[in-house]
């Protein structure tokens, strides 16, 4: 079943971009990594997602219901951080944690006091004397203290120290296991790396890719680095599926996508000293996606 | 019902504020009334000496201010204005305060709708102007039944607010509307300031130029004036009539524009 379906979902703030086009879906039990730097159009699907935006064209469905038509009924199963928290000034932890917890018709308490067990995070603090990192913390137990079947996370992890990080991911693979699909976005690769089932690359405010994370590192580019006795003829190696092709003396370095045969008999065709075939990491198979189209 | 307690509970101070300043009003208008009277003065042969544009702009007008009841008739313009300035206000700021506070984000992901939000805002705004009216009327009841003399002030005050509360109901709702179609959502509550001053304005223009007349439907203030709904004059149904229309469409516009438009995060 698909917790999220996305059809041409297109979002024009007047005449400038938001996102055009953008199709995916998510099915349940994922965790699925949404993935683009920054002012591509990220917290604009998810804003829309969410309808506090409406789209200009196109739809979605979450849980099988419409996005606009169904907003609310909707939200009862959704939680959702924002990349920046802002609450209510003048209000305690707990009161803002109970305000959240009003809106859904189920008892949280327990969960609340267990989240803030987790997260280390002093209930009886006044909100606005909380740091950047512990007011992320508040984000996150209100995120998850009714049990979502959703959680959408829009950068999650800034202002978060690298302790509470993992924390956090533990507490997410945990809800993950426990049955809830995620929607992860974020501009850092390796957080999407450690987490995510698939992903959606988008830019500019289109999906480039979608992929699962384990075919975008094998099925794609593996990087070459030949070192040769003699300087090569540096066109010796350009045959189809080489990209970022570069000689320089007797070390010739490639990226190749296709048949891995044809490169090892080109190679064998030469006195090599030395050769390196390695996995190229997610950085660089993102930043192909994005200098492809440049 | 959350929503709706949350708003009573943050406006609370400020409408413990509100009453404060306007007790303070009803009192030193009332203060100054006392030793008026009892300095001997005939006040009333003093204000026939002024001009009368003077009079106008000072809203004092046609009352016979050597009685309680003129005198409060007097201060009544500007218990309107205060409790009206705190409607237009609370109207605007109520909506866009989310916006304003980036509290968006946290709001409308529960599982609420624009409506159900809206709805729970008004009606919290409406109890705060409710109970300021009760605020004012029990003050002026009060206070002025203290200087009256013997003089029977109840149902002419009862008049007044009731005209006040109805106006109180129209600057919230203007407030609100501008709040909700203002995508700027911030500036409403100066918007309807201005709107307010300006209508004031207006109704005092009218007293000066009496062939400007046809204007006072367009100006609020001009529908409840204390010389006129007073000493037995009570509401004209035509501004009744008018009032509810303008507070019918606004709630409306309210609702509708909020739900339709993209909120700022």
């Amino acid at each position: 079943m698909n917790v999220i379906e996305i059809k041409n979902l297109t979002k024009m703030y007047g005449a400038s971009r938001g996102i055009s086009d953008i199709s995916f879906t998510v099915e349940e039990g994922e965790i699925f990594g949404f993935i683009g730097p920054n002012g591509a159009g990220k917290s604009t699907t998810i804003r829309t997602l969410l309808s506090l935006i409406y789209p200009t064209s196109g739809s979605a469905t979450i849980f099988g219901k419409d996005i606009v038509q169904f907003a609310p009924e909707i939200k009862k199963e959704i939680g959702y951080l924002p990349s920046e928290v802002f609450y209510y000034d003048n209000m305690k932890v707990k009161d803002l944690l109970n305000y959240s917890a009003s809106f859904y018709k189920k008892d949280c308490r327990k969960r609340i006091k267990e989240l803030a067990n987790i997260m280390d995070l002093d209930l009886n603090k006044k909100i606005d004397d909380l740091s950047l990192g512990n007011k992320k913390k508040v984000g996150i137990v209100q995120g998850l203290l009714h049990e979502p079947k959703l959680i959408i996370l829009d950068e999650p992890t800034s202002g978060l120290d690298p302790l509470m990080q993992q924390k956090f991911f533990e507490l997410l693979e945990e809800e993950n296991r426990k049955g809830a699909t995620i929607l992860f976005s974020s501009h850092i690769l390796t957080e999407v790396q450690r987490l995510c089932n698939r992903v959606a690359i988008i830019k500019e405010g289109r999906i480039v890719a979608v992929e699962k994370i384990s075919t975008l590192k094998e099925n794609t580019y593996k990087k070459f680095k030949v070192e040769t006795k003699s300087a090569l003829d540096p066109h010796y190696f350009n045959l189809a599926g080489v990209n970022k092709l570069e000689v320089k003396d007797t070390h010739t370095s490639f990226l190749f996508k296709g048949n891995i045969n044809e490169v090892m008999r080109k190679i064998a065709d030469v006195e090599i000293t030395n050769l390196w075939i390695e996995e190229p990491d997610l950085e660089e198979i993102f930043m192909h996606y994005y200098e492809k189209e440049a | 019902m959350n929503i709706f307690l949350k708003e009573l509970k943050s406006h609370r101070k400020s409408l413990i504020f509100w009453s404060i300043g306007i007790f303070l009003m009803v009192t030193s208008g009332m203060v100054k009334y006392e030793s008026l009277s009892s300095s001997g003065q005939p006040m009333n042969e003093m204000l026939a000496g002024m001009p009368k544009s003077l009079l106008a702009v000072l809203g004092i007008g046609e009352f016979d201010i050597s009685t309680a009841s003129g005198y409060y008739g007097l201060l009544y313009i500007y218990l309107l204005l205060m409790a009206t300035i705190h409607s237009a206000m609370l109207g605007a700021t109520i909506i866009a305060k989310e916006e304003r506070d980036k509290t968006t984000e946290f709001l409308f992901v529960k599982p609420v709708s624009r409506n159900g939000a809206i709805l729970a805002k008004l009606a919290a705004a409406f109890v705060n102007i409710l109970i300021l009216n009760i605020v004012t009327f029990v003050s002026s009841l009060v206070l002025v039944g203290k200087y009256s003399n013997g003089e029977v002030v109840t149902g002419d005050i009862a008049i007044t607010m009731a005209g006040m509360f109805i106006l109180q109901l129209l600057f919230m709702v203007i407030g609100s509307s501008l709040a909700a179609v203002k995508r700027k959502s911030k500036t409403a509550a100066s918007f309807a300031a201005v709107i307010l001053l300006l209508t004031y304005l207006i109704s005092v223009v009218i007293d000066l130029n009496e062939g400007i007349e046809g204007l006072k439907y367009l100006t609020p203030f001009k529908y409840f004036e204390a010389k006129n709904i007073m000493f037995g004059g009570g509401l004209e149904f035509i501004y009744v009539l008018l009032s509810g229309g303008w507070i019918a469409v606004l709630t409306a516009v309210t609702f509708i524009f909020y739900k339709k438009r993209d909120l700022n995060v």
